[in-house]
């Protein structure tokens, strides 16, 4: 049954591309009897026609393709790469993307005060520190370090808890260095504070996460 | 009739025709690709337009932009005094680079949205230190007085400086030693974009 299918199946095709190439073999033979039958004037007058018509053509094409070859090059590629570098620049500085790099870590347990953590971030940027969190908190220029009434230490209005861990990526030895050098900030730490737990690590990679607060601008407009 | 010149002609004809679809499908294809180019072109443009405006906020809060707007004038100096007791401590009638931390911390707690200290923009990697008597704002060192400018709202502005809980160390050196500490309300002030660089050579993008 199945062999007898397939075989009527064959048949119906071969019979329709037969028709296919009748109709194909027609229309060539009928188009070169048309050329052929037209007189040598005529002929002639189809050529220049032609000739003229494919010159027009070609010249259309050769003005597409040098439209393409401009295209090809300013396709805005090359000023969207400098300027999304800017971007992301800027917005490590304003922290307001996720950056990772080497550094240091300095943990305090201690009843250290506000003034002492405004100066250990002070002291971290004035050491290069390109980014920088308290206990995971992001600090951005608009990041206020506070304390509540009763002496507990905020960081973008966020409460802290003990111990105060501060995450800087930099240079981790030159970090290192300025903190941790004699009459440094660690030290008179130390020497204000007695039984301050300090410590200082140096990372060879750490995460900072995004600032999730919004900066915007009220009073301030930019001077055009 | 000739026929073998009829017949060349034939094949001349067919052959021009043949290459007339030729030149007719090539400049199709070209069409077809000027307008997948036209297309990106928009799109990129579009981008264009959506990253400068992106970068132009992101460099108005980094402070690259100079800004103009109201908000307060804080002036600090050391005291006239010509000569300090002998019993004093003289540093009690000078400004320290952390008398001027103080303020500007107070100036963002209470809103700021630009500050700048005698023309020094403050940006987020700026450090406040003194290198022996010398108060240094972003590595360029200060003489004084110290004028510390902030834009933001006045009121607010002034309410946290003039809290009785905040810079207790200034005003009493302003009662006792004649440090100067005033601060004016301004309509307009106009404060210079960051000129520094922002060196980044350590964080990267993400994790």
């Amino acid at each position: 049954m199945r062999s007898h299918s397939t075989q009527w199946s064959l048949t119906i095709l071969c019979f329709v591309l037969g028709l296919l190439l009748m109709a194909q073999f027609r229309t060539q033979w009928m188009t070169s009897r048309t050329l052929l039958t037209t007189s040598s004037a005529e002929q002639l007058a189809i050529i220049s026609s032609l000739v003229e018509n494919n010159a027009r053509l070609r010249e259309e094409m050769e003005a597409l393709e040098k439209q393409l070859s401009e295209y090809q090059q300013a396709t805005g590629r090359a000023v969207l790469g400098p300027l999304v570098e800017e971007l992301n620049k800027v917005k490590i500085i304003n922290g307001l993307v996720e950056v990772s790099g080497p550094g240091v870590e300095v943990s305090i347990d201690g009843p250290i005060g506000v003034l002492d953590v405004q100066d250990l971030i002070n002291e971290l940027r004035n050491v290069g520190a390109e980014a920088l969190t308290i206990n995971g908190e992001r600090l951005t220029l608009y990041s206020v370090v506070a304390s509540t009434e009763d002496g507990a230490i905020t960081v973008n209005a966020t409460q802290l808890s003990r111990p105060y861990i501060l995450q800087a990526i930099g240079q981790p030895e030159i970090m290192e260095t300025a903190l941790l050098r004699r009459g440094g900030l660690i030290a008179t730490l130390e020497r204000n504070y007695e039984g301050l737990a300090v410590s200082l690590i140096r990372r060879e990679k750490m995460v900072l996460p995004v600032y999730k607060g919004a900066i915007e601008f009220v009073y301030a407009s930019p001077v055009e | 009739m000739p026929g073998n010149e009829h017949e060349s002609g034939a094949l001349a004809i067919r052959r021009l025709e043949a290459e007339q679809e030729e030149l007719k499908e090539s400049i199709g294809q070209i069409r077809e690709q000027l307008n997948k180019y036209q297309r990106e072109l928009a799109a990129n443009t579009e981008m264009l337009k959506e990253i400068s405006a992106e970068l132009k906020r992101q460099k108005m809060m980094a402070g690259l932009l100079a800004v103009t707007g109201p908000g307060v004038q804080v002036t600090l100096d050391d005291s006239n005094i010509q000569s300090v007791p002998a019993t004093a401590d003289p540093s009690t009638y000078l400004i320290h680079e952390y008398d001027l931390r103080d303020v500007v911390n107070l100036l963002w707690m209470a809103g700021s949205e630009a500050i700048a200290v005698n023309d020094e923009r403050i940006v987020a990697t700026t450090s406040i230190y003194c290198v022996g008597s010398t108060i240094m704002v972003n590595d360029t060192r200060l003489s004084s007085p110290y004028l510390i400018q902030a834009v933001g709202n006045p009121v607010a502005q002034e309410d946290v400086l003039s809290n009785p809980a905040y810079l207790n160390e200034i005003k009493r050196k302003a009662a006792l030693h004649d440090v100067q500490f005033k601060v004016d309300r301004v309509k307009m002030l106009t404060l210079p974009a960051y000129k520094g660089g922002f060196p980044i050579h350590y964080a990267q993008l993400g994790d």
